[in-house]
């Protein structure tokens, strides 16, 4: 059967990174343990080089290939080129944590790059095969990153755990798929609006709906399907966790976007409603729940579950501006939990994981400067100018009330309220305690360059918002 | 000169003093006083204009992309803070140069007091209020910088920690509110809020907004609930006391209120809300401050009241109770100011702040005393003191607002009381330190401090004494212009004489200083009912402390009840709320559950299949925990199903349904050899009560998605693929032509990812050993070498056969059931069964075990037929297909398909051999072949 050469420009990025994951792959067959920099220095390269051929590229138009199925336009490069700084960072806080570990593997790297393979897939999907194809990718990655600590049983039960929970989540989600593809007839997602917004309302249309917002809820960890999230991040190796809890998510905002918007905007009415439940359960059990927590990686899995919260409800305005500001809150999310796990492999050691809130104490004894940088971390999440954090839940909070739904921003405010105590309760620990242990910290030194200039980049970002708002709402096309 | 570059003086002049501190303690401290100069030397030159009645407004382009903009606004009231911010912040410079020990970091201590101030001047000179709530919020910051400098101390960790935590939440209140506002303004602008007034309190959310915007000025001003953190927060340094205290950070709440006046004011849940609020603190405060021994405790509690005092003004909501809160603003400012420097000073010399160990220091200090005992009468409301004046109107205020309420004497009695404790406090202030006997263990000998630390102290009891006797010369103008600028209008004539004859404020002051008087006669048995009896139940930070271990526990409550780690749990949840979103769905999806597509008649066939699936479903169940049993029951559904498919025209799923069917239970078998036979109940019988309803609810909403589904016409897409499939495919078998041809390329895709499966799978087996039993459940060793000759011989005997049928199976594949996946299965059970019969040892013998070349030779032919229509021009494995006629078989036809699928037979055979083989092989150390033969892998 003969078929049209499809237009591959569209997917240089893709198809690079994809390149240079199998690269990577073989090159560290040959690799010692000594020589193993080389794997490292390739994945980097690899996120520079995918930000190069992206940024050079960019523009504002939207350019479908390969039959429909894929997408190219401003807030999937946008999205992409934040997936590799993140993933960039990733690699680099991580590396001296996976070489005390003797988890300095190539493993970490090229699972690593396929998971940005299949984030970049997702976030161009045009099809519900596509989605499909990125997620799943994306997820059989991470799976075996949690599990890449094998003699830690925590690891290996999280992993199991998350497996058999995602697993589940991605059936729900392909059962929703195909019931959508029964009512409408097609896997494209423009097809799918089209026919959404002509036919009559269909009954299994809204079933299709509800289990893909199940897959959709799992994947960004809201309430009640939020339950793999504090295991995991507790139970991977913090490298790992870092990686799950930063990327992923910009691409699972991207996920959403796709289905909800540009494939079932004509059921907005019903998805709003379900995305209001999320959105209050995640904010509620997220901000509750993290006050009990005495570990730190666990904590931040609760504060995550609480941000998806408020991310949820920036897309539920259903409004191009509700999206910007999701996405703002999306971006300064990703960078700000990025910074949190830093300052936790920052402080660990060999033997030393430093994940509880006790490894806090008295940090400012022991680094001021970085008790500081803890602290715009800690204050930027709970959402205080003027650091970054601040303006994501303003943006958020201000869709809100456009679209009348002032009720449900209050109940918001009323959860950062909640919210503020337990990041706080860092802050305190590390001014107010007294140390556990006064041992230096000893870390490489562009760990720490990248650290002091993550968390800086939080308080810049806070003083000046614009440019990052401007590009989030040009990317979604509101300007 | 603009309003900005002040800021950015401040702001800038914070690092500098950083940096500067570096060459000297003393460098910092200049720096510091020389920029608070260099701002308020910007300030001043506006300073005329705005006292002609112009409001200066700023806007610069910040984001305009994004409509973000800073906005600065300098009328009478922005002005009169920002004037009290820089003024009393120069004095505090000066007094912390000499009030900071050798040992304190002068640079850092500096720098924030300069960023809190810039932080402070930015809501002074906001025009738009998220930037006002930028500001804010950065004062909690800065503040609690400040506060917990002394880190050392127990009672700075709290108290920091407490202030933040309540300034910082009420400040995400605060968030919250003014969004709303904005949004019910249609503008972040002052300048537009503040002439909507009418629009805002007519709007249906004003109730709410109010309430949030409130929440954040009362927990920034220590309004009553809120008010305990601030005498917590009393650890700070004194000048930091003495500047937080005085003329910002709690002023903020104020000034928020005076801000927002035009507004807001003016409704009864204003009056009610604020006017409460307000009312409690004052009296709290006053009532709590006498008993404090800590002099600056007394001090904390005694802002407390007064700014209940500022609170309540506004809330009566006459212009005239607005200039006497702006008016009493300025006077507490002032006269407070100069009570915590001396107050300080006291601490700095004597050692101690303890009332009941510092006595009689006149005889010490008696220049300090002076200062104290002036400021402290101003604090109390005496005559010809500033304090005096301001407190006049706030009586006036409070008599003629409640004389149009109901039960309305009950506010200038309760102000009244407010007032005898305000006086009382301010007696022992200055006869408890200053006279009242000796010292008693002091650890110095108090004595005046160095002359430039009273400095400050001295210029603010001269003003003390000069807006007290000449009103009219000195604050009026000032006071009509800042007055102007809370009610956006003209202000009230009012008249600041001294004397106003004798009228029923007069009275409720001559009452409030003679009540005063008595009631710190009275003092001590008043301290002593306080401590037995209030003070234990009466602690706000204890009710804070409950509050908080509350939530705690709460919050540990909910975790251990919902977060256990335990997946079942998870599950349930999951699906859970899987269905309640489901249930929801179809609640609001509205619609009929089925669709009008004609049902097919019931035939038995069908029924009776049916049932047996769903009986063998049951069984394997309820026999899950005998593990073959289970096994055998799932080989039967397995079965059933293919019969099915047999039964609904579908021969070729059928048979590779059976062939998978028979290889899973094969691989399944291996895999049971190293697990007990049975195993016993895990869960409860209530758990398991509960997995039973959440399955029936998950399994009966499945069904009704499945009906509503299937009941729905719908458009197949096998119509095209039959009409296809000979014309473009050249086979008659739809299910081959669509794998090998029309899907060749997922086909491909496919067979790589099962080679690399088996292969993964192989890596992993390929190094273990596990031990198997010994002996089966009822203690029989397990037979393990001996094969029944039976058995063997026939196994023996069938393979030929089942080659033929794979190959049978395999050439007439293109055009009826059948085709390389099917003959790749069947292969692979019969060579399997080589060695369930014979035994590993023979096997290996005339069977290699290394299937790797079969999996590489079957890659590479699939992918070289791909390849091969390039050679024509062709796309990537674009098939062709011909008639050939050979001698004694007669007319065939031959697609390059079928090469494609040998491909596809060699990676299955090859596959499954190598899974099924090292799964069996894994026993190898609990059974190592007698002959030594081991190194056959």
């Amino acid at each position: 059967m003969p078929f049209a050469i499809p237009n591959y420009n569209v997917a240089i990025p893709e198809m690079f990174v994809l390149g240079m994951a199998c690269l990577v792959l073989i090159v560290d067959l040959f690799l010692t343990e000594r020589s193993r920099t080389v794997t490292y220095l390739l994945s980097q390269a690899t996120m520079v080089g995918a930000a190069v051929l992206t940024l050079t590229t960019y523009s504002q138009e939207v350019v479908l290939a390969f039959s429909g199925t894929f997408v190219r336009d401003a807030m999937g490069d946008v999205l992409k080129a934040f997936i590799y700084l993140s993933a960039f960072i990733v690699f680099l806080y991580a590396k001296p944590y996976l070489q005390a570990r003797k988890l300095f593997k190539g493993e970490f790297y090229v699972l690593g790059l396929f998971g940005v393979l299949g984030m970049m897939v997702l976030v161009s999907a045009h099809s519900l095969l596509t989605v499909y194809l990125g997620l799943e990718l994306l997820a059989l990655s991470l799976y075996a990153m949690v599990a890449l600590q094998r003699d830690s049983i925590f690891a290996s039960e999280s992993a199991m755990k998350y497996f058999i929970l995602g697993a589940l989540a991605s059936g729900m989600l392909l059962y929703g798929m195909s019931m959508l593809y029964g009512a409408t007839g097609s896997l494209d997602l423009g097809e799918i609006s089209r026919e959404v917004a002509t036919t009559k309302m269909e009954l299994v249309m809204v079933f299709g709906l509800v289990f893909i917002v199940v897959g959709l809820a799992f994947k960004l960890g809201a309430v009640p399907f939020h339950m793999w999230m504090p295991d995991v991040y507790q139970g991977a190796p913090t490298a790992v966790t870092l990686y799950i809890a930063s990327a992923p998510k910009i691409a699972a905002f991207a996920m959403v976007i796709r289905l909800l918007n540009d494939g079932l905007y004509g059921l907005h009415m019903h998805w709003q409603d379900m995305l209001v439940i999320l959105a209050i359960l995640s904010m509620a059990v997220g901000n509750i729940f993290a006050i009990a927590q005495f570990n730190l990686k666990r904590m931040l899995a609760y504060s995550t579950i609480a941000h998806m919260g408020y991310l949820l409800l920036g897309i539920l305005t259903g409004s191009g501006d509700g999206y910007a500001a999701a996405m703002f809150y999306t971006l300064s999310y990703a960078l700000m939990s990025l910074g949190g796990f830093g300052m936790i492999i920052l402080l660990s050691r060999a033997g030393f994981e430093a994940d509880r809130l006790d490894d806090f104490k008295g940090l400012n004894e022991r680094s001021p400067w970085y008790a500081f940088m803890m602290l715009i971390l800690m204050f930027s999440m709970a959402g205080v100018p003027p650091f970054l954090g601040f303006w994501a839940k303003v943006s958020v909070l201000r869709e809100l009330i456009h679209v009348d739904m002032t009720w449900l921003a209050i109940v918001a405010v009323v959860f950062s309220i909640i919210g503020a105590f337990y990041y706080l309760r860092i802050v305190k620990l590390m001014y107010f305690d007294k140390a556990e242990d006064n041992s230096e910290i000893k870390q490489d030194l562009d760990l720490h360059v990248a650290l002091s200039a993550n968390s800086l980049g939080i308080l810049v970002l806070g003083i000046m918002p614009g440019p990052l708002m401007a590009l989030c709402a040009s990317a979604i096309g509101v300007m | 000169m603009n309003l900005m570059s002040i800021i950015i003086t401040v702001f800038a002049g914070s690092l500098l003093t950083a940096w500067v501190s570096r060459f000297g303690r003393l460098q910092a401290a200049w720096v510091a006083g020389l920029i608070t100069l260099a701002a308020l030397a910007q300030l001043l030159p506006m300073v005329p204009s705005v006292f002609a009645g112009n409001t200066h407004i700023e806007h610069w382009a910040w984001f305009p992309s994004v409509g973000l903009d800073l906005s600065f606004r300098l009328d009478g009231l922005a002005m009169l803070f920002a004037l009290l911010i820089l003024g009393i912040g120069l004095l505090i410079v000066l007094y912390a140069r000499y009030y900071l020990s050798a040992r304190d970091c002068m640079g850092r201590f500096y720098s924030y007091l300069l960023m809190f101030m810039g932080a402070m001047l930015g809501i002074a000179l906001s025009e738009n209020v998220i930037q006002l709530l930028i500001f804010w919020e950065l004062t909690s910051l800065t503040s609690f910088l400040l506060i917990s400098y002394w880190q050392d101390r127990e009672e700075a960790r709290q108290g920091a920690r407490m202030a933040l935590a309540i300034t910082g939440a009420g400040g995400l209140a605060l968030l919250g509110g003014l969004i709303m506002l904005g949004q019910i303004a249609g503008s972040y602008e002052l300048s537009v809020i503040l002439n909507s007034g009418d629009q805002i309190r007519a709007h249906p959310l004003y109730v709410p907004m109010l309430v949030l915007v409130l929440l954040g000025a009362f927990t920034k001003s220590a309004q009553f609930p809120f008010h305990f953190w601030l005498p917590n927060a009393m650890a700070a340094p004194t000048p930091v006391s003495a500047y937080l205290h005085s003329a910002t950070m709690v002023k903020a709440g104020v000034f928020l209120l005076a801000r927002l006046f035009p507004a807001l004011s003016g409704t009864p849940e204003w009056s009610y809300l604020v006017g409460g609020a307000g009312l409690m603190t004052l009296l709290v405060g006053a009532v709590f401050a006498l008993f404090k021994h800590d002099l600056k405790g007394l001090l904390a509690y005694s802002t407390i009241s007064h700014l209940g005092l500022i609170t309540l003004l506004f809330a009566i909501g006459t212009p005239l109770a607005a200039v006497a809160g702006v008016f009493h603003i300025i006077n507490h400012a002032i006269f407070k100011a100069s009570l915590f420097m001396a107050a300080g000073i006291i601490d700095h010399e004597a050692g101690s702040r303890d009332m009941r160990k510092l006595n009689g220091l006149w005889k010490y200090m008696p220049h300090t005393a002076m200062l104290a005992m002036v400021a402290s009468a101003a604090m109390a409301g005496v005559p010809l003191l500033n304090g005096f004046l301001s407190k006049e109107m706030f009586f006036a205020e409070a008599a003629s607002a409640g004389s149009h309420l109901k039960l309305g004497w009950l506010l200038p009695a309760a102000v009244t009381i407010a007032g005898i404790f305000a006086v009382a406090y301010s007696v022992r202030f200055i006869h408890d330190v200053f006279y009242n006997g000796e010292p008693i263990d002091l650890p110095k000998t108090p004595h005046e401090p160095p002359r430039w630390m009273k400095l400050p102290v001295e210029l603010l009891v001269a003003l003390c004494l000069l807006v007290g006797i000449l009103p009219q010369a000195t604050v009026q103008p000032l006071l009509e212009i800042a007055s102007a600028g809370v009610l956006q209008t003209t202000p009230p004539d009012f008249d600041l004489a001294i004397w106003h004859g004798v009228n029923i404020a007069l009275i409720m002051s001559v009452v409030a200083l003679v009540g005063g008087g008595l009631v710190y006669a009275m003092r001590l048995p008043l301290f002593r009912l306080h401590d037995e009896h209030l003070a234990p139940r009466l602690q706000a930070k204890a009710v804070f402390d409950h509050i908080m271990s509350a939530l705690f526990r709460f919050a540990s409550a909910l975790t251990r009840a919902l977060d256990t780690g335990s997946l079942q749990r998870m599950l349930v949840l999951f699906f859970a709320g899987a269905l309640v979103l489901g249930v929801g769905g179809f609640l609001m999806g509205g619609g009929p559950l089925s669709g009008n597509r004609a049902m097919l008649p019931l035939d038995p066939l069908s029924l009776m299949a049916a049932l047996i699936l769903i009986f063998g479903t049951l069984a394997v169940v309820m026999s899950h925990r005998q593990r073959f049993t289970a096994l055998i029951l799932i080989g039967v559904v397995g079965l059933v199903v293919s019969l099915i498919f047999v039964k609904f025209s579908g021969p070729d799923l059928a048979l590779t349904q059976l062939s998978v069917e028979v290889v899973t239970i094969v691989l399944l078998l291996l895999a049971l050899y190293f697990l007990p036979q049975s195993h016993s109940a895990e869960s409860p019988r209530w758990r398991r009560a509960r997995d039973l309803v959440v399955a029936l609810l998950a399994g009966t909403g499945a069904a009704l998605l499945s009906w509503a589904v299937l009941s729905r016409p719908f458009t197949s897409i096998s119509d095209y693929f039959l009409a296809n499939s000979v014309p473009g495919g050249g086979g008659s078998n739809v299910v081959n032509v669509i794998l090998v041809d029309f899907r060749g390329f997922d086909t491909l895709g496919e067979i790589t990812v099962l080679a690399l499966a088996a292969l993964g799978i192989f890596a992993m087996l390929e190094r273990i050993y596990l031990p198997g039993p010994d002996a089966d459940a009822q203690g029989r060793p397990w037979n393990w070498d001996k094969h029944p000759a039976v058995m063997a011989s026939f196994a023996r005997l069938l393979l030929p056969l089942a080659l033929m049928v794979s190959v049978f199976i395999f050439l007439r594949g293109h055009n009826l059931p059948g085709g390389g996946f099917i003959a790749g299965l069947v292969t692979a059970v019969a060579l399997i069964m080589q060695y369930l019969a014979n035994g590993e040892e023979w096997t290996q013998d005339r069977l290699p075990a290394n299937t790797h070349p079969m999996l590489a030779m079957g890659l590479l032919i699939a992918t070289l037929t791909g390849l091969g229509s390039w050679l024509f021009g062709y796309p990537f494995l674009t098939s062709s297909f011909g008639h050939f006629h050979l001698p004694f078989i007669g007319e065939f036809e031959l697609a390059t398909a079928m090469a494609f699928d040998l491909g596809v037979y060699l990676v299955v055979v090859g596959s499954v051999l190598l899974i099924l083989i090292y799964l069996g092989l894994m026993h190898g150390a609990s059974h190592r072949p007698a002959s030594g033969k081991e190194d056959y892998r």
